[in-house]
């Protein structure tokens, strides 16, 4: 019974479809989160009956063959990299791309992640860093005795500092893109690093070139559409049962020959 | 006697398969671009062997047997998902792919870049232009594809756009011919193909499974049933030959 294991393929897929979407919905407010669809495909063909063959004894030839298809299977859960809505808070260090790039984010052990998620903050020593304290590229130092930060479209960070009338540019945030964004692996914190796939990081400038443009006070929200994971998950869900369904009218079909054996 | 066990089995068989393709269906309810298959069933006509002891000619049985798998290739419902390199053909075209050096089709459009920045499927397959593979460059942004297929891009600073290529679309003559591959790819086989002006691409769209779940539940169900209802036949037969067995064996005294 054939039946059985396809149906079986269809449970699994499903089940990781409705992984993905509530992964989905319980990022619904995670800033800079993009959201993943599962995407699956069907599996090999066994041609019972090729074309050409011999259908009967009057000898027809069968125009289409007898193709039996064995089940489905995931091929990924590509990552959908559309724009989120920006959202203001009014703080002076929180960043929203809109656009192309991501911020580049030096790590303890040297290495580059990259995120769309621009909630900064100072720490000690006067960095402008991620929640987890780790640089945002180019590094750049803020005086702890200085005001008015703003943060043009360009990513230029400039200050007032005391004594002076006009504003002294500190650095630029610079943004790096991937010519196959979706190509980039989650590493959790809503991080992302580089992969074979995504190809190499092209550093940049902000608001040039392509690159998105950097609007101060405001952060990206995940691009998760709650009406249609929420449509998606019903869908799954029911793909689920049906599956579910298939297995046990199989089996009644099972169980009705091994009844003949009294 | 027998005829009746054997036209039930080859009924029982060919409703097995057709319970096989019905799963295949519903394991692939939400598989981007994939067209439902169904069963065709036929009668196949068989003389009984001959039989002397009665007069008159043999009778001829009539068994049945899967002539083929039909398949439905009406368009699927077309989801958006703002993803600028998803695309969905309206109309009868496909997508033509390289995949394992041979030309594919596929109506699955759920295309992305590779990291050289060509446009490839989910498997890591070219996708084919009118003029080859479709090459992005490193700069490109704002990617826009036009219902006939044309691909512009911005590239960098530039204010015009730059065109990339044109997605291939093929439609054949008969797509009941193209060979199934799995991995929602097909195969031309003895189909003939053209280059199909009438079908349009839609930027930001996949098309879905065209499985229509109400109707193969609704058959499942009665396959099942008839699956079931030959079973009893064949008990009831075998019951039959045994009360006859014991009857016609109960030598009087």
């Amino acid at each position: 019974m054939q039946a059985l294991h396809t149906a079986a393929t269809g449970m699994a897929a499903q089940e990781l479809n409705v992984q993905v979407i509530s992964n989905n919905i319980a990022n619904l407010r995670t800033t800079g989160f993009k959201k993943q669809t599962a995407a699956f495909q069907d599996l090999i063909y066994e041609h019972v009956r090729r074309v050409g063959a011999q259908a009967s004894d009057q000898g027809t030839i069968v125009p289409v063959g007898v193709d039996i298809g064995g089940g489905v299977k995931t091929v990924g859960t590509p990552r959908s990299m559309t724009q989120g809505t920006l959202s203001q808070t009014g703080n002076d260090l929180d960043l929203a791309i809109s656009g192309e790039g991501f911020f580049k984010i030096l790590m303890p052990d040297g290495t580059y992640q990259y995120t769309r998620d621009g909630t900064f903050q100072m720490d000690n020593q006067g960095r402008v860093v991620t929640a987890q304290g780790n640089p945002v590229q180019p590094t750049i130092t803020i005086p702890n005795n200085a005001s008015g930060l703003t943060v043009n479209e360009q990513g230029q960070v400039s200050v007032t500092l005391p004594g002076s009338s006009t504003s002294t540019i500190q650095g630029q945030i610079g943004l790096t893109r991937f010519i196959n964004k979706a190509g980039l692996q989650p590493v959790g914190s809503n991080q992302f690093t580089e992969t074979p796939s995504s190809g190499p990081p092209q550093d940049g400038t902000a608001n040039a070139e392509g690159y998105g443009k950097i609007t101060q006070g405001s952060l990206e929200q995940a691009n998760v559409d709650v009406v249609s994971e929420m449509s998606d998950l019903i869908a799954a869900q029911r793909a689920y049962e049906m599956n579910a369904k298939v297995i046990s009218a199989a089996d009644q079909m099972m169980q009705s020959t091994t009844a003949l054996f009294r | 006697m027998q005829n009746a066990l054997l036209i039930g089995l080859s009924r029982q068989m060919t409703l097995e398969r057709q319970m096989d393709v019905i799963a295949n269906n519903v394991a692939n309810a939400n598989t981007n671009g994939f067209k439902a298959d169904h069963s065709l069933f036929e009668e196949y006509l068989n003389s009984n062997a001959r039989e002397d002891n009665f007069i008159g000619s043999d009778r001829r049985v009539s068994y049945v047997q899967d002539r083929g798998t039909f398949r439905d290739v009406g368009q699927g419902p077309m989801e958006p998902t703002k993803n600028p390199l998803d695309m969905a053909i309206s109309g009868n075209a496909f997508f033509a792919v390289q995949a394992n050096g041979a030309e594919r089709y596929t109506r699955d459009g759920k295309f992305t870049l590779s990291s050289t920045g060509q446009l490839v499927t989910s498997d890591g397959n070219l996708v084919l232009g009118t003029g080859g593979p479709i090459t992005f460059q490193p700069t490109d942004h704002d990617i826009n594809i036009a219902p006939d297929g044309t691909i512009t891009v911005l590239e960098g600073t530039a204010k015009t756009d730059s065109i990339r290529g044109k997605i291939r679309m093929v439609s054949f003559d008969d797509p009941a011919k193209l060979a199934k591959l799995g991995a929602n790819l097909y195969s031309a086989g003895s189909a003939t193909q053209q280059a199909d002006a009438k079908s349009t691409v839609q930027q930001g769209y996949i098309e879905k499974s065209n499985v229509n779940a109400v109707g193969e539940m609704s058959r499942m169900v009665e396959v099942m049933r008839s699956y079931t209802a030959i079973a009893n036949l064949l008990q009831q037969q075998s019951d039959l030959h045994k009360s006859a067995i014991e009857k016609l064996a109960d030598v009087p005294a």
